[in-house]
């Protein structure tokens, strides 16, 4: 990126991607002491050209490249593109599929949101004891990921027109037992971060976000809902089995990184939840509807939108009669999270102590939002 | 949930009233609605998608390239948190010269989309504050990526 | 046999022989190779190094636990003891990378300077009424306090030579902190030295055998000890250095032993002002006798209060989440300096009303 002018009496700080917390991208601050004028996002430190590798790769064949857009969140990423190719093939999902699905989502969604909640206890200074109980907590949900699908990280478990492979004997009692063990542990995060007076010094009235700014400037998922306004794709266009299941949009109307923290939060109880539902309720039946791997998907465009833990991802798909998409564009959560960013120093106070706090509210997985 | 705005009202509403700025309304997939401008009315088409339907959350724009057919098109995605819809926002771009107004004076949070659709297709939105490479190297001389006629030649 | 008896007499005189040959070393050490020792030994280098080492290995090694994790495993068995020596010994044989723009001299000796200066106030601690390395009478109290308002001049010297914005802003965050820190635990220390009737270390610490000061003084007791995290830039308190901002603050330039010397006199620092924090507050070398000895038990219980002090410092790291620069300015001047002078003046009430 060409890098912009910059006035004279500021002092232009580059954060990344050589920085204990930045991730990979590279952020440049525009700073007056500790006060910080400006942030400029420079991404696409981990362009892979997923756009352009899909359009190179059978329907069926982008599963796998899409995976890695971001490896914390993989079932979330790809139930998009699953869903956006089984409309274009026309396929129905049984019902059971679909109960699977949704399990695989929350568990993932938790995963991801566990470890924004690591990283946000990190980014207050916490000696990173937080961020490794979130992450040996992760290991329940791996250890489930690897019994159900056989893989911990990048599982590929979604097919169009259904998943790969029924639950295993006993798969739903340990899913339950899971779900207990983590609601035991998340009354010791509530105690060590969200009611500890020095985290919400930190945190309390930080990069406030205003309803009207958060529409405007495009916010999505955790970021948006922290703000106050119920938007959320489980509910915009239920995919999965999100109709049948017992949930609700969590908003928090305080706007500060506070409010995001704590809606993350609550939607790792609620994901519990319908963890719990799932396991108890799940309807018997196919798992798969069959369909043949040379398929061709019929001239069309179809659009999926998902609810990410990051925030809501548009696949739009065009396909033409030949085995591959002819384009599938993907938009991003991160990408759009990033934005919002780039202009909170403008809409609010924002130290330079700040600048981890804040990027970890927002929580950007930068391998999203560069694709 | 209280959904205010349902698909085929719009559509029959958007229809008669604005006759003289928009080209076509389609509907696929029942949720999305899919609008073309008439060439010169662009931006008064974007103000008044935003303004007077209240689609004010733009989730990204992106292009498509069609070389058989010599064109290319911009789409822009949005939506409305009333709405149980989204509106896909078409606007042709002539392969040979891919000028466009840019639609960040109407949804801000454009500029990136629009910043990436310009280094991938190479589309010059005017009016852009800040239209350099996003996720491409500075100094990239490949090409643009996402056009179909791209060969990978790499940097120069 | 009867030579040997012939030689040193029975085996009753041979350990009456023996035992005076120790006692005899003993005292002619404690005496005429005392400036030796506490050079060598006690608070001089063994002292300072051991401890750096010890808590060193404590941090990591108990902190592991904290997070759920092993820590330090391989080196001297599971406890990991010799990693720390093996962490110093690959500091040491590092290559010393120094910036191409900045001065080598200045760069490569603000290290040494930043542990070194806390260094020096450690020879005014009294480890015993005669085990003083410098003993100044009355000048104790204001000399430590003069030589530990230098020491912070050291990390923002350390932090502008080397030349990055990182380190730029830490050495300024530092400047920063200490002026905020440093002010209400000179006034609390003040209020230590009203109460005792003295500067002298040695007279406060004597004035201490019956109550310890941090009872009477308990406000000054809770200042002093806020005063010292910030000072010794322990969390939560070091925001100079605070890694997810700063990278590693007014550190970040420097490698090898440099470095290895910026992380000891975090922990140099630590044990000056903990010892002061002991000598004003917690009753000093104060004791009961143990074994017959008394520099012995003064020496142990000073050591041993210092020890359990050490390791509820480093347990505090767990725990705490480290404040905005600006929240922690506010808590040094709208509530520390407020506090200590409110402790000032209830003790100096105390002294005119003659309670105490």
């Amino acid at each position: 990126m060409a890098e912009p002018e910059i006035t004279p009496e500021l002092m232009r700080i580059s954060w990344g991607p050589q920085h204990p917390m930045s991730g990979q991208t590279r952020i440049l601050l525009d700073t007056d002491g500790e006060k910080v004028h400006r942030i400029i996002a420079d991404l696409g430190f981990t362009h892979r050209g997923i756009e352009k590798v899909l359009e190179n790769r059978s329907l069926i064949g982008g599963i796998v490249p899409i995976d890695r857009m971001a490896m914390v969140d993989t079932a979330n990423i790809s139930i998009g593109y699953v869903t956006a190719a089984e409309k274009a093939l026309g396929l129905e999902v049984p019902e059971r599929a679909n109960w699977i699905r949704s399990l695989v989502c929350e568990m993932s969604r938790i995963n991801s949101h566990l470890y924004a909640f690591g990283l946000q206890a990190e980014a207050t200074g916490y000696f990173p004891a937080v961020f490794l109980w979130t992450t040996i907590d992760r290991e329940i949900l791996l250890d489930l990921f690897e019994e159900l699908t056989g893989a911990r990280w990048s599982f590929n478990f979604f097919l169009p027109g259904g998943v790969y492979k029924d639950f295993p004997e006993g798969f739903a009692d340990r899913v339950v037992e899971g779900v207990n063990y983590l609601r035991n542990r998340f009354k010791d995060y509530w105690n060590a971060m969200i009611e500890n007076p020095m985290f919400e010094m930190r945190c309390d009235n930080v990069a406030i976000l205003e309803p009207k700014d958060a529409l405007r400037l495009g916010a999505t998922g955790p970021v948006l809902r922290g703000s106050g306004i119920p938007v959320d794709m489980r509910n915009e266009e239920p995919y999965a089995a999100y109709a049948d299941l017992d949930w609700e949009i969590i908003t928090e109307d305080a706007c500060d990184v506070m409010a995001r923290t704590k809606v993350r939060f609550h939607e790792i109880g609620q994901s519990l939840n319908m963890m719990e539902q799932i396991a108890k309720e799940i309807p018997e039946g196919e798992i798969k509807t069959r369909f043949s791997p040379f398929a061709r998907a019929p001239e069309g465009e179809h659009i999926s939108r998902v609810e990410n833990g990051r925030g809501e991802m548009s696949t739009h798909l065009w396909t033409n009669g030949t085995p591959n998409p002819y384009r599938v564009k993907i938009l991003p959560p991160s990408l759009r999270n990033m934005y919002v960013f780039e202009r909170l120093a403008e809409l609010s106070h924002i130290t330079v102590a700040d600048i981890p706090v804040v990027i970890n509210s927002i929580d950007p997985w930068y391998l999203d939002a560069d694709r | 949930m209280s959904r205010k705005i349902s698909l085929p009202d719009f559509i029959s509403s958007f229809n008669e009233a604005q006759k003289e700025i928009v080209e076509s309304v389609d509907v696929f997939e029942d949720t999305r609605a899919s609008i073309k401008a008439k060439k010169d009315k662009i931006i008064e088409a974007a103000e008044v998608i935003r303004d007077d339907y209240g689609f004010v959350i733009p989730i990204g724009g992106g292009a498509i390239d069609y070389p058989e057919e010599n064109r290319m098109e911009m789409n822009y995605y949005l939506n409305n948190p009333d709405s149980d819809f989204i509106i896909i926002y078409r606007i042709p771009v002539d392969r040979e010269k891919p000028v466009l107004p840019s639609m960040t004076q109407v949804w801000e949070a454009m500029s990136f989309h629009e910043r990436e659709t310009h280094e991938m297709f190479g589309i010059d939105f005017e009016g852009h504050p800040n239209l350099v490479p996003l996720l491409l190297p500075p100094d990239w001389k490949g090409g643009y990526p996402l056009r179909k006629d791209f060969k990978g030649e790499g940097v120069e | 046999m009867s030579i040997i008896n012939a030689a040193f007499g029975n085996a009753n005189q041979v350990h009456q022989n023996l035992a005076g040959i120790l006692a005899y070393i003993l005292e002619f050490m404690t005496v005429n190779a005392r400036p030796i020792l506490q050079v060598l030994v006690l608070p001089g280098l063994a002292f300072t190094l051991v401890f750096a080492i010890f808590a060193v290995w404590f941090e990591r090694k108990f902190l592991a636990r904290a997070m759920l994790r092993v820590g330090p495993y391989y080196c001297g068995g599971r406890s990991g003891v010799l990693q720390v020596f093996a962490d110093f010994i690959k500091l040491f044989l590092k290559e010393i990378i120094i910036p191409s723009d900045v001065n080598w001299l200045l760069f490569s000796l603000s290290p040494v300077m930043v542990s070194a200066v806390p260094a020096l106030a450690l020879v005014l601690i009294p480890f015993d009424a005669n085990w003083v390395m410098w003993d100044i009478g009355g000048l104790g109290l204001p000399m430590f306090l003069a030589i530990m308002g230098i020491a912070p001049l050291m990390p923002v010297f350390a932090g502008w030579v080397s030349n990055n914005k990182y380190s730029f802003i830490g050495s300024w965050r530092v400047a920063y902190m200490y002026i905020s820190g440093e002010i209400p635990l000179v006034i609390s220390a003040a209020a230590v030295a009203i109460m005792a009737g003295s500067f002298n270390l040695v007279d406060i610490v004597e004035a201490q055998k019956n109550m310890w000061f941090a009872i009477p003084q308990f406000i000054g007791f809770i200042v002093f000890f806020l005063g010292v995290l910030i000072e010794s830039e322990r969390t939560p308190f070091d925001i100079p250095v605070a890694e997810v901002e700063l990278v590693f603050g007014w550190r970040t330039e420097f490698s090898g032993i440099l470095f290895g010397f910026t992380m000891m006199a975090e922990y140099v620092m630590l044990q000056a002002w903990a010892l002061l924090f002991i000598t004003l507050y917690l009753g000093g070398y104060n004791g009961p006798i143990i074994m017959g000895s008394i520099i012995g038990s003064h020496i142990f219980w000073l050591l041993t209060k210092f020890l359990i002090l050490v390791v509820f410092i480093v347990l505090l790291r767990c725990v705490f989440p480290r404040p905005r620069m600006d929240q922690m300015l506010k808590i040094g001047w709208n509530y520390l300096t407020p506090i200590a002078l409110l402790n000032l003046f209830l003790v100096l009430a105390m002294k005119v009303w003659g309670v105490i």
